[in-house]
């Protein structure tokens, strides 16, 4: 990376946009009030990878990492963090001041499962909290509901269907 | 003792839990190896396993009534536990045992018949002058009916399976507009699970709580309640969390409960461990739901603050011998709470995360029982339900086995799979759990979240994430690692990393 030298900071956006801010070079030390703490990253046969703080252990795990994003499971919880240098952070606020706020929904599968019956068609109005699809998993019956008031864009899957976690089913064009 | 050898017509921790009493009882056990799980951990506890790995037939063994008789027979057992789940409340299965000359450890076929049907249970409940939500009185065959007996009684009405139980095929209905959908999806989901669409309506009763009876019942008539415990802390009808005794009795409603329950129970003459279940309204109205006729999942609160073993009792009734516990008998102490830690994903609305589980280790307090059938290595699979263990923590009092169970959580060490314990965190901290006031509508209606983390995981979770990114990116000896899109790192990969520090 060209800018190496430059950066003195680093910024982990988490998905719900909270910001940590940490100084470079990275210390293995966390500041609470007047106090630092060290945190450590290590790993042993009985207890895998985890992060000693305070006296105590927490499990982690990278779960995915892609360019400069990381989803990391953390006392089995998962977090998705994008990491920005001033730089890609002062991008991104521009060109998101530019795009203006996004109109489209995706609704996705929130387990794997199987599509037993699509009750919306391309150009329908649906209103918030209108079951869509239903998708059973384990047994269960699941009905996917819309989260927006919106004209549904596009249908992305139809009943006998097997689907992943996260597939798209639907797009909504909220109004 | 006529029970001489035990064939486990079940998986998992329940195997488990059944062949430790049985050893206690000198009665030797017969597990099922399944090409499905072939190292599962239940089959170290037995005396002989059948390999059935071989057979990859698509019905599970554990579902096969012939073959199961076949195997019975063949290896010598003269008596089947069939844990609960799987044929656990197949009056088929129950009565082709006895056929054969091998004991059933479970009440009769007969028993099982009538209270598996629910539309059979509730005429018998109303017989016996049990307090019951108003319904149709028996089967609806089409959603015109449906309309028309919904508001007779008033919505809302729960659509539920006639032979339905664990929560399938249930339906809540709040609005005229919504019947159709509804009638149609639990008649689909009944018919699915159960093999019968056949379904009743009953009055919905709005937020109430779950208490349920524990039942023992002898072959000679003799019928004890062992107290109640309450389950309302449940997801779409899954139960969750489970404690004995419940907050809400006191000693006159748990007397009144338990006689109506042993009422119930005498019904059909029940003989073996049951469940009776109640709904409890605000106003302290109970209404019987439905009985389960087998051993429950969660009956280890009972066993703990009774000190009895039920499955010692399903044995020794099996068998042919009195009760002898009578209801002055039964005392209780203490109180005891068991989370299902289950291999779900509890940020994306508990969707199930079969998986290997590499890590697994279980606090060992004196005020912890944990019933397992998984330990590091084994597998969670997704033909099988997702749990991975029971955390059973007991304390002198509630409050006591609360604080007991926060310490307990924060020392279950699982890795390989999410699971529901970011969920029993929140739970034994939320102040409307710890003063007992919540009902079934808990989850639903009280929290906005299910999973609680300290204010200090996410930012040390935020310091992860940016020392990688500064590894992979920024140092001058830097790997430089593309990842390809979406692939996981391997724990080993990222060992090598954290020694690079």
């Amino acid at each position: 990376m060209n800018n190496k030298l430059h950066i003195n900071k680093l910024y982990a956006l988490s998905s719900e946009n909270r910001k940590f801010s940490f100084s470079l070079p990275l210390k293995n030390k966390i500041r609470i009030g007047r106090r630092d703490y060290i945190v450590q990253l290590k790993a042993d046969e009985k207890y895998g990878t985890y992060i000693l703080w305070k006296n105590r252990k927490y499990p982690v795990e990278i779960i995915r990492s892609r360019q400069n994003k990381y989803e990391i499971s953390f006392n089995d919880i998962s977090y998705t963090f994008t990491v920005e240098t001033p730089f890609s952070l002062q991008r991104m606020k521009v060109l998101s001041s530019k795009k203006g706020k996004t109109e489209q929904e995706s609704v996705t599968a929130p387990m794997p499962g199987k599509i037993i019956d699509v009750l919306v068609r391309e150009g329908a109005d649906v209103l918030r909290g209108e079951p869509m699809v239903i998708l059973e998993a384990m047994k269960m019956q699941n009905e996917i509901q819309s989260p927006v008031n919106g004209k549904v864009l596009k249908v992305h899957t139809k009943a006998n269907t097997n689907v992943m976690k996260d597939d798209v089913l639907v797009e909504i064009m909220v109004t | 003792m006529k029970i001489k050898k035990i064939l486990i017509a079940n998986r998992g921790e329940i195997a488990i839990r059944i062949m430790k009493t049985a050893r206690i009882m000198k009665i030797s056990t017969v597990a099922l190896r399944t090409a499905v799980e072939p190292n599962a951990m239940y089959l170290s506890f037995a005396d002989e396993i059948y390999d059935n790995s071989e057979d990859v037939s698509e019905i599970p063994v554990f579902l096969d009534i012939d073959k199961l008789i076949n195997i019975t027979l063949k290896s010598g057992a003269n008596a089947v536990h069939p844990g609960y789940g799987f044929l656990a409340e197949n009056a088929y299965f129950a009565q082709k045992c006895i056929d054969n000359n091998i004991i059933f450890i479970g009440p009769s076929p007969d028993a099982i018949y009538k209270m598996g049907n629910k539309t059979i249970a509730r005429k018998l409940a109303l017989q016996a002058g049990i307090p019951m939500a108003m319904g149709s009185e028996g089967n609806i065959a089409n959603e015109e009916e449906a309309l028309a007996i919904a508001s007779q009684i008033g919505y809302p009405v729960i659509i539920k399976a006639a032979s339905g139980g664990g929560g399938r095929g249930m339906r809540i209905v709040r609005k005229t507009e919504e019947m159709e959908k509804m009638f149609s999806i639990a008649s689909k989901e009944a018919e699915k699970a159960f093999n019968d669409p056949s379904v009743f309506i009953e009055k919905y009763i709005e937020n109430p709580k779950h208490i349920e009876f524990q039942i023992l019942g002898d072959t000679i008539g003799n019928i004890i309640h062992l107290g109640e415990r309450e389950c309302s802390i449940q997801r779409k009808h899954q139960k969750l969390l489970e404690e004995a005794p419940s907050s809400a009795l006191d000693k006159r409603l748990r007397k009144e409960m338990g006689e109506m329950a042993v009422r119930i129970a005498k019904t059909v003459n029940y003989s073996s461990a049951g469940t009776v279940e109640f709904l409890l309204d605000s106003d302290k109205n109970f209404y019987f739901m439905e009985m389960n006729t087998r051993i429950q999942v969660e009956h280890p609160v009972t066993e703990i603050v009774t000190g009895i073993d039920l499955i010692e009792q399903q044995i020794r009734i099996a068998n042919g011998e009195a009760l002898e516990l009578k209801q002055g008998d039964i005392k209780f102490k203490g109180w005891a709470i068991e989370c299902r830690i289950n291999a779900e994903d509890v940020q994306a609305g508990f969707a199930p995360d079969p998986g290997k589980i590499d890590k697994l280790s279980m606090p060992t307090d004196s005020y912890v029982r944990v019933d397992t059938g998984i330990q590091a290595g084994s597998s969670i699979v997704a033909s099988y339900d997702s749990m991975i263990a029971k955390l059973i923590v007991s304390g002198k009092d509630r409050k006591e086995a609360i604080t007991n169970c926060k310490m307990a959580l924060d020392k279950v060490w699982i890795k390989g799979t999410k699971t529901t314990l970011p969920f029993f965190r929140m739970l034994v901290r939320h102040e409307k759990f710890q003063n007992g006031d919540f009902t079934t509508a808990f989850l639903e209606k009280d929290l906005d979240r299910y999973y609680f983390n300290s204010e200090y995981e996410e930012m040390l979770a935020a310091w992860l994430a940016t020392s990688l990114f500064v590894k992979e990116n920024l140092e001058e000896d830097s790997i430089n690692v593309d990842f390809e899109n979406g692939k996981e790192m391997s724990p080993w990969l990222l060992n090598k990393r954290i020694n690079q520090f």
